[in-house]
């Protein structure tokens, strides 16, 4: 019985540890998108998807600590990132277009 | 029972490695594809399967209590935040492209 | 206009001078301030020869890049130093920090007595079972109402430099008034995306309510009044973000920001300014302590939790409308 129990703890550990550096290693890539993306979109595409990875890193390390209160901290995170993306993509739209018109309306001045 | 609790590891176990498969096909997508409109779709991939099935395995693995209450409030919130910046960053991309006959075909009447 | 003598000799005289420039007909200035015509600026041809040369030297020595080998090798020899500096320093560093003891080791100087005393009687003392939420709104309350001030502070702040005043100056012939000019800064930005309203529709009220969570479970797990003062105001943010300002400003208006601060403010003053009256040591306020674990317990916590929060709402909404806006 006893040597059962343990043999479970060090499964729980073990798999409980890898998947974290596994996905750790998954959120660097995405800094490498985020750094070449030739258009903005792809950036903030990035960013979105550095913190769903973050979000789960932070679940598996709730439940390895056994501190429950961890898993708030995730839905902060995606609340955040969803926040970001819609003010950012609003504000980045209305300067390309604002630039769109003054272009036009200098070219019909002149012509 | 010992076999009980190990069942409960392996399932919860099974679905944290479909969880992590997932993220890899898309970091992969998010890599190979080649314009931002397919990159979003892979993105999306990972937002909304691969976090709630790492949040269903997490679940298993961790029994029923509050933590497992605040891990599916995650995992709502993320099913109806996620495409909503989806298609929001949809949006920008097509409001800001110049060339976007290039990429996808649009119909003469939407332009 | 004179009776003695003619017009034009009356000219001549200093008190025509006198009575023409006390009403103001004569230009003070004429005749005697008016400048020359000027002459064109031409260079000599010598300095217009050397600044020509001048630059031609700096352009092929320093900027010219793709002509000259030794720029080239030197640009590219530089970014690889440039890196294999910055590795070099990184380790340095982390070799020098690695020194450190490790964390929670009984021989580090910040194990003394002071932090025994606090973990072994904070949660006699207090009432909450997390410590560091008793140590902020109980031990050290006064700091909190420092920090709760600081938030309105810098809220009034930057509403005088930011704000638009509405009556003050208006030419009658100024096409675009200043409300309208910040109008046209968001002119072109896409509004009422019904999806999105949908979307907060839904996830608003969630926000909401788990920010209120987080207000409320200060004193038993990681959260308090900051935290979740931070969500209700991400909520609000995004409320505003998708239904735009004039239906936002159905509720929240300047009166509402005005009467949740005082009112915020002056619970906290008046629940904590009665030991400097009564001594120093007093911490009791006659709310009972309850026990450790239930929601109403730890006092006067509660209450000061739900100020601070509201407060940093607030105070988060406000910087938002007014970096946008221009007031709210």
């Amino acid at each position: 019985m006893n040597i059962g129990m343990t043999a479970l703890d060090k499964a729980y550990e073990i798999v409980l540890t890898i998947f974290p550096i596994l996905l750790a290693c998954m959120v660097f890539l995405c800094l490498v998108r985020a750094i070449k993306g030739p258009r903005i979109a792809d950036r903030i595409v990035a960013v979105n998807m550095m913190g769903t990875l973050t979000m789960v890193i932070i679940a598996i390390l709730a439940l390895k600590m056994n501190e429950g209160y961890l898993v708030d901290i995730c839905l902060i995170y995606a609340m955040i990132s969803f926040l970001a993306v819609t003010l950012l993509t609003k504000v980045y739209m209305g300067i390309y277009l604002e630039n769109k018109a003054k272009k036009e309306e200098k070219k019909n001045d002149r012509a | 029972m010992i076999v009980l609790e190990w069942i409960r590891f392996l399932i919860g176990f099974a679905f944290l490695l479909g969880g992590l498969i997932i993220f890899t096909i898309e970091l992969i997508g998010v890599f190979r594809f080649r314009y931002v409109l397919n990159r979003m779709h892979a993105a999306a991939i990972g937002d909304t399967l691969g976090i709630s099935l790492s949040m269903i395995g997490l679940i298993i693995m961790s029994g029923l209590n509050y933590t497992s209450l605040k891990m599916l409030l995650v995992v709502v919130f993320l099913w109806f935040a996620s495409p909503a910046a989806s298609h929001v960053i949809a949006r920008f991309e097509v409001a800001t492209n110049e060339e976007l006959d290039k990429e996808c075909e649009i119909s003469r009447e939407e332009r | 206009m004179s009776r003695l003598l003619s017009e034009e000799e009356y000219r001549k005289t200093k008190a025509f001078r006198v009575k023409r420039w006390y009403h103001g007909e004569k230009d003070a200035y004429l005749d005697k301030v008016e400048m020359q015509p000027q002459e064109e600026f031409m260079e000599d041809i010598q300095t217009k020869k050397k600044r020509l040369h001048d630059e031609a030297l700096l352009i092929q020595h320093v900027y010219d890049i793709e002509h000259n080998r030794k720029l080239k090798l030197f640009s590219k020899l530089y970014q690889i130093v440039s890196v294999i500096f910055v590795f070099v320093l990184i380790g340095i560093l982390l070799f020098v920090v690695s020194y450190l003891p490790p964390v929670g080791n009984a021989l580090n100087p910040d194990n003394n007595e002071v932090a025994a005393k606090y973990i072994e009687d904070g949660m006699k003392d207090t009432g909450a079972v997390n410590i560091v939420t008793g140590m902020i709104l109980d031990y050290r309350a006064f700091d909190t109402l420092g920090e709760s001030n600081v938030l309105f502070i810098a809220t009034c702040t930057v509403l005088i430099l930011l704000r638009l005043d509405k009556n003050k100056n208006h030419k009658n012939d100024d096409t675009t008034t200043k409300e309208q000019e910040e109008e046209n800064d968001r002119l072109y930005e896409p509004k009422n995306d019904i999806i999105i309203q949908k979307v907060a529709c839904v996830l608003v009220p969630i926000i909401i309510i788990f920010g209120i969570y987080v207000i409320l479970n200060g004193h038993l797990s990681p959260g308090g009044g900051f935290s979740g003062g931070a969500i209700i105001g991400a909520g609000l943010i995004l409320y505003l973000n998708a239904f735009g300002f004039k239906k936002t400003e159905r509720f929240f208006t300047q009166k509402t920001y005005k009467w949740i601060c005082f009112v915020s403010l002056s619970f906290y003053c008046l629940a904590k300014t009665y030991s400097f009256y009564c001594g120093a040591h007093h911490l009791e306020s006659g709310i009972p302590l309850g026990t450790p674990g239930d929601i109403v317990s730890a006092g006067l916590i509660l209450p000061l939790n739900i100020c601070v929060g509201l407060v940093v709402a607030c105070t988060m909404y406000a910087f938002y409308a007014m970096f946008r806006k221009g007031g709210f």
